[in-house]
């Protein structure tokens, strides 16, 4: 990874799993946040969205053909607000969900000739 | 092993009456403020017994917080976990504890309306609750107002008890997890808050509001105070029984008569648990913290125990293939990943593996996890991942060689 500074947008991609069908076409405007899985499914970066791919991100929450994808803003937890982690599984999984394959580096900041498409080692197989 | 749902008559016995309850326990407590109630449960760290273990004090206050009045409480006692039995137990045997249980929390969250969640397979526990409703209608005594109670019997499955789940079949008949958020506490029966609690958890709330939350703390052995309900497989003499928090799982095992060696695994918690190697069981409390800490988890209350004959790897592509025919099958990831997993293990099991099989196998392990709209991946991935750890030779040795160390290094498949 580059030293270079990433400032936060302070919002996070969340997904629908029910609504999506595997198009990929978040992971084809987003490939630095959004990989797809061996069937075709994204598999999202952990942590909030770098500043500097926010209007990206954007675009792909509004190409996603079934809007499955959202940005949601993340808030500094009210001391009221209740359920999140049930504590037995919150080991294993944090509730806000950092879909992430093992190896999936968060967020490398953008190459500057960013290729337009995926490599064909990375599409999807059908 | 302390007794306190399950003291008095024998479970065998069958359900208990309005009258043989009310003899032995007494009423409930008569009306009391709801911010009370909720803080006895909060300082008895009374945690959910339907499988995640989230502090019932908390969501109560959570509930009664949003929910103006007009909230919807839900007993889940769908039990679609087939190594668990303590629900249909329960409910067969002391339907008015649940029921004390469910009045008290439609009091302290202020709602309107309660409904039973019965799985439909247990057809024991839906007679006795059936029961024990119209005793109480027969005969009120309890302090509290009455609130309508809806009986609803889910079709036999995993996921049925999912609280979305269960909230999406009280609507509209649909027994599938819907996307969160809105969770069911937000936005539940009927579009309104929605407190989703286990039966077991119910029933210890009947005690605790009747004798205080320092009684309920007396009981348990390690870190987390109190009892629960364990189903014991595995053994001579399988069954449902109460024991204080904290008990050791070679306790248990001398319960219940298990013969093999002290050594052999035992999966904890049911399929969405963790296999832990015997090394490391017999020792091991069975306290949601500790084990927790030591990379397992409580569930709902399964200790299993493997034995040294059976093969893990047959085991664990059983529960694998029982795993993906159970996915609502609407996430992807879901859907072809606990499918791949279920084949893959079997191809392993029957002696006819591909060769990465058993690498794609540890990858999935990992990579599926966190990615349904409810835990099905997460639960299922986690116990292959303890499969392959506590198994590894197995699986190597069926990957690589065809062959079952279990039957004497014999090789698998044709
Ligand atoms: C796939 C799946 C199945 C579940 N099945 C049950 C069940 O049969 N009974 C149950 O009480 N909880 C079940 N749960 C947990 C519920 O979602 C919920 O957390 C629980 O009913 C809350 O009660 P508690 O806090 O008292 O444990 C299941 C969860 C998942 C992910
Ligand atoms: S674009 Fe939408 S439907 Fe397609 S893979 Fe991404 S999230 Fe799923
Ligand atoms: S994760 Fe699996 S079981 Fe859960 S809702 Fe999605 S498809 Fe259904």
């Amino acid at each position: 990874m580059s030293g270079r500074r990433v400032l936060d947008s302070g919002q996070h991609i969340e997904i629908d799993r029910i609504s999506c069908d595997a198009y990929g076409t978040c992971a084809e405007l987003l490939p630095e946040g959004i990989d797809l899985d061996e069937w075709g499914y994204p598999v999202i970066a952990p942590g909030n969205v770098p500043a500097h791919l926010l209007d990206i991100a954007k675009r792909a929450v509004d190409n996603c053909p079934v809007l499955a994808l959202r940005l949601v803003k993340v808030t500094a937890a009210k001391g009221a607000e209740p359920a999140p982690p049930p504590p037995v599984l919150a080991a294993r999984r944090p509730e806000t969900r950092p879909d992430r394959m093992e190896g999936t580096p968060p967020w490398p900041p953008r190459p500057a000739n960013r290729p337009a498409k995926r490599g064909p080692e990375q599409r999807r197989r059908s | 092993m302390t007794a306190r749902l399950l003291s008095g008559p024998s479970t065998a016995a069958g359900a208990e009456s309005l009258a043989g309850h009310r003899a032995r326990l007494g009423d409930l407590p008569g009306r009391t403020d709801r911010a009370h109630l909720i803080g006895m449960i909060d300082a008895a760290g009374l945690l959910g017994r339907g499988g995640a273990g989230f502090p019932v004090g908390r969501k109560w206050a959570s509930v009664a917080g949003r929910a103006k009045g007009d909230a919807v409480v839900l007993a889940n006692g769908a039990e679609g976990e087939p190594l668990a039995h303590k629900d249909r137990v329960l409910m067969a045997s002391r339907p008015h504890l649940v029921l004390d249980g469910l009045e008290l929390a439609a009091e302290a969250v202020g709602a309107r309306r309660t409904v039973l969640y019965v799985g439909s397979e247990h057809v024991d526990a839906r007679i006795a609750l059936e029961r024990a409703l119209a005793e109480r209608a027969a005969n009120r005594t309890s302090p509290l107002p009455r609130v309508p109670t809806m009986l609803v019997t889910p079709p036999v499955s995993y996921i049925a008890g999912e609280e979305s789940a269960a909230v999406h079949f009280v609507n509209i008949g649909d027994p599938r997890p819907t996307t969160v958020p809105p969770r069911p506490y937000e936005k539940g029966v009927g579009g309104r808050p929605t407190l989703v609690q286990n039966v077991e958890s119910l029933a210890h709330v009947a005690l605790i509001a009747r004798y205080g939350a320092d009684w309920y703390r007396e009981a348990g052995r390690a870190e987390t105070c109190g009892t629960a309900l364990v189903t014991v497989t595995g053994g001579a003499r399988p069954g449902v029984l109460e024991i204080d928090l904290g008990t050791t799982v070679g306790e248990l095992a001398e319960w219940a008569g298990v013969s093999a060696s002290v050594g052999s695994p035992v999966l904890l918690g049911g399929y969405f648990g963790t296999i832990i190697s015997g090394a490391e069981a017999w020792r091991q409390p069975l306290d949601p913290v500790l084990l927790r800490r030591a990379g397992a988890a409580f569930g709902a209350g399964v200790v299993a125990f493997l034995g040294d004959e059976a093969c893990g790897v047959t085991t664990t592509a059983r529960i694998m293939d029982y795993m993906a025919g159970s996915s609502a099958a609407q996430c992807g990831p879901c859907v072809f990943g606990l499918r791949a997993i279920a084949d893959a293990s079997a191809r392993i099991a029957t002696g006819q593996p591909r060769q990465d099989d058993l690498s794609r196998l540890r990858g999935w392990s990992q990579s599926i996890t966190g990615r349904g709209a409810c835990r099905m991946p997460d639960g299922t991935t986690a116990l292959l991942a303890s499969s392959l750890r506590v198994y590894d030779a197995d699986w190597t040795s069926h990957q690589h060689h065809r062959r079952c160390a279990m039957r004497r290094g014999a090789r698998v498949g044709a």
